[in-house]
């Protein structure tokens, strides 16, 4: 499925595409194993991220495609779980005439460029604060850094809180994506996942011992957005659902799902790293711990595994692909 | 093409190119799209005539046909789009086809980004289209919060320098007074009024992106028109009272105050208008307030946000303790 020239494509015939790159490699770091990661030509990979890669920093989806913060969040995952090189190709015309050296180099810029005047963080500069691209927006500065540098840096972090909180609403107690919009079960995982990155970022840098930080805690209503995944998200015919009357989709059935698992653990980062290298130590760093409360809502049959919260695969998952790629370095 | 293009004689010279899902190589899909005939046979031909790199007047009809049954099939729209360059079509006519299929399909990054591809032609567009605001406005009709509309019509500012043009403040005021919670039209306003211009990188506020300057100094401008912030406080005031329980108005208040570098403070007597005692109007100005005492008046300051957490916005509880934490820990 992947191009010679190129990411993966949506489908047969169709040229790369950043979210069809990322679900592919996802996807096969959720297979596992030497013969799956061995599929991906990173080489090839690469040169195709140095020719997405523009003048102001982010990445365009496509050649010829709209650049917007999916493509940032996308392209470091990528480049972070393959272990890529970061130098720019020869031919990432645009962002060399732009004077970056590196793949991630303007890239935190561009995304601080995203903050709204609401607090929150926009699909591309300009536009209104949304639940899907704050994620992929932190996402993307805590794949580049650890977040209690990367985020107070290039956010205005009590802005940031304020919108982030103000997506939780009663009676429903579930996440709306943008002021004013409703409540949908999507957004427990974009708006959900954005809570353990700005905490750890809270909660500065990880102690020494294995042992859970001190923590400003836990910002949001937990209980809220279970409440509102178990009573609202779930449809009678199975499957998962934005809210009661619309129907369940495999979107929905994803992203309410990561959600609940997010609302039953604790993220936070370690000081050790599962690389021993310097590119992105931070992101292979972070550890859970299942929320133990009484007042937990959900059954204990409920609880589902802690996703990795950068790359919402399980941790090992991702382990296992860095450290296989890690092993592989590509000559350039 | 009801009957198809194996049978139609413009496409005999083509050999189509099957779908290969992979399945050839004895692997089993995981899970199979049940495709419809007439798509798989379309992108068997498309495939083909995009391995050949063919720039003709049927491959252009071939995209129609694919885009008519897959709009997000973002391959095509790339093709189309060079082929409509390749070819020098007329692209009024081509915007003027895209305003149906617009209306058609609402949630598509697709069309739009294709929209913009074209617009951004300058031999073609020197000067924006004279009737697209009034597309826009009908696209507003259907969804005056459509993402991609507005992500376009931000764009749309930015290449034509559109930031005084009476147009754009006067449609978005039409959104706003059609609609007061209308929060996309507000962004789109405070774009206009006080996001970067000219050769500034674009960016959501003022001084962002720069590794020099703190985000504490986000949305801050360098010059300030203070009768144009008196204007915009006035207008968010009006709005205010419409709805006072509608975050919109608040915080573009507080963005143009920021702008301005001028503090909550002003706003007092207007705020304490809403909040009366126990006869509470508007849990934002609760918050107004619990920030304009957090300067010198910290026990009030939590005694607003306490009110916030116990009373006005319980569902908020955790963040308002954090805030009456930070309050407690600078005291």
């Amino acid at each position: 499925m992947q191009n010679p020239t190129g990411g993966f494509g949506g489908g047969h015939g169709q040229i790369s595409h950043l979210a069809g790159s990322y679900a592919a490699v996802l996807a096969l770091a959720l297979v596992g194993g030497e013969d799956a990661f061995a599929l991906v030509d990173r080489e090839a990979m690469w040169r195709w991220l140095g020719r997405l890669k523009q003048s102001d920093g982010g990445f365009s989806v496509t050649e010829g495609g709209e650049e917007d913060v999916r493509g940032a969040y996308c392209a470091a995952t990528i480049i972070s779980l393959l272990d890529l090189p970061l130098t720019l190709p020869h031919d990432a015309n645009k962002a060399r005439e732009a004077g970056f050296k590196t793949l991630t180099d303007g890239l935190a810029e561009y995304l601080s460029r995203c903050q709204s005047f609401e607090g929150g963080i926009s699909g591309s500069p300009g536009v209104e604060a949304h639940g899907a691209y704050a994620f992929c927006a932190l996402a993307c500065l805590s794949i580049l850094g650890p977040p209690e540098e990367t985020i107070p840096r290039h956010m205005n972090i009590p802005l940031l809180l304020s919108w982030l909180s103000a997506r939780q609403y009663a009676p429903e107690g579930g996440f709306s994506g943008r002021t004013n919009k409703l409540v949908d079960g999507c957004y427990s995982h974009w708006v959900g996942g954005c809570w353990p990155l700005l905490q750890s970022a809270l909660d500065g840098k990880p102690q020494s011992s294995g042992a859970p930080p001190r923590t400003v805690g836990n910002l949001y209503s937990r209980e809220g957005l279970d409440r509102y995944i178990l009573g609202c998200c779930q449809s009678p015919s199975g499957g998962l659902r934005d809210k009661p009357g619309k129907s369940p989709d495999s979107y929905h059935t994803c992203y309410v799902l990561t959600g609940l698992s997010a609302t039953q653990h604790h993220h936070y980062r370690t000081n050790t790293s599962i690389t021993s290298s310097d590119n992105f130590a931070s992101a292979f760093s972070w550890q859970s711990s299942p929320v133990r409360t009484d007042d937990n809502v959900y059954d204990k049959a409920d609880r589902l595994v802690a996703f990795h919260p950068l790359f919402v695969i399980p941790h090992q998952a991702a382990a296992n692909m860095r450290l296989w790629c890690e092993g592989q370095p590509i000559a350039i | 093409m009801a009957e198809g293009y194996a049978n139609d004689p413009e496409w005999a010279d083509i050999t189509p190119i099957e779908l290969n899902d992979g399945s050839d190589s004895g692997a089993m899909p995981l899970a199979t799209i049940a495709y419809p005939s007439e798509y798989l046979e379309a992108t068997s031909y498309l495939r083909a005539v995009m391995a050949a790199n063919e720039m003709s007047e049927r491959a252009l009809n071939l995209t129609k046909d694919v885009i008519s049954m897959n709009p997000a099939h973002y391959t095509v729209w790339i093709y189309r789009a060079r082929i409509l360059f390749a070819l020098d079509k007329d692209l009024i006519e081509e915007l003027n086809w895209l305003n149906g299929v617009s209306l058609k399909y609402l949630k598509n990054y697709q069309i739009w980004h294709h929209r913009q591809v074209l617009i951004s032609s300058q031999t073609h567009f020197p000067s924006m289209p004279a009737k697209e605001p009034d597309f826009l406005m009908e696209m507003f009709a259907q969804d005056s919060k459509n993402y991609h509309v507005w992500t376009y019509r931000h764009w749309l500012v930015r290449h034509f320098k559109l930031w005084d043009s009476p147009r754009e403040l006067e449609d978005v005021e039409a959104l706003i007074k059609a609609d007061v919670r209308n929060n996309s039209a507000w962004n789109h306003r405070y774009m206009l009024r006080f996001g970067p211009r000219d050769d500034v990188p674009d960016a959501g506020m003022v001084n962002a992106g720069n590794a020099d300057i703190s985000p504490e100094e986000k949305g801050r401008l360098p010059v300030v028109d203070e009768d144009l912030v008196d204007a915009e406080l006035k207008f968010a005031q009006e709005q205010i009272v419409r709805a006072p329980e509608n975050r919109s108005p608040w915080w573009y208040a507080r963005g143009a105050l920021r702008a301005a570098g001028r503090g909550l403070g002003e706003w007092e007597g207007f705020v304490g208008k809403f909040v009366d005692g126990d006869v509470v109007k508007s849990s934002h100005a609760v918050e107004w307030l619990a920030d304009v005492y957090a300067e010198a008046e910290k026990v009030k300051a939590v005694e607003m946000l306490t009110m916030l957490k116990e009373k006005y916005d319980p569902i908020r509880k955790n963040y308002w303790d954090y805030r009456i934490r930070q309050l407690e820990e600078v005291a």
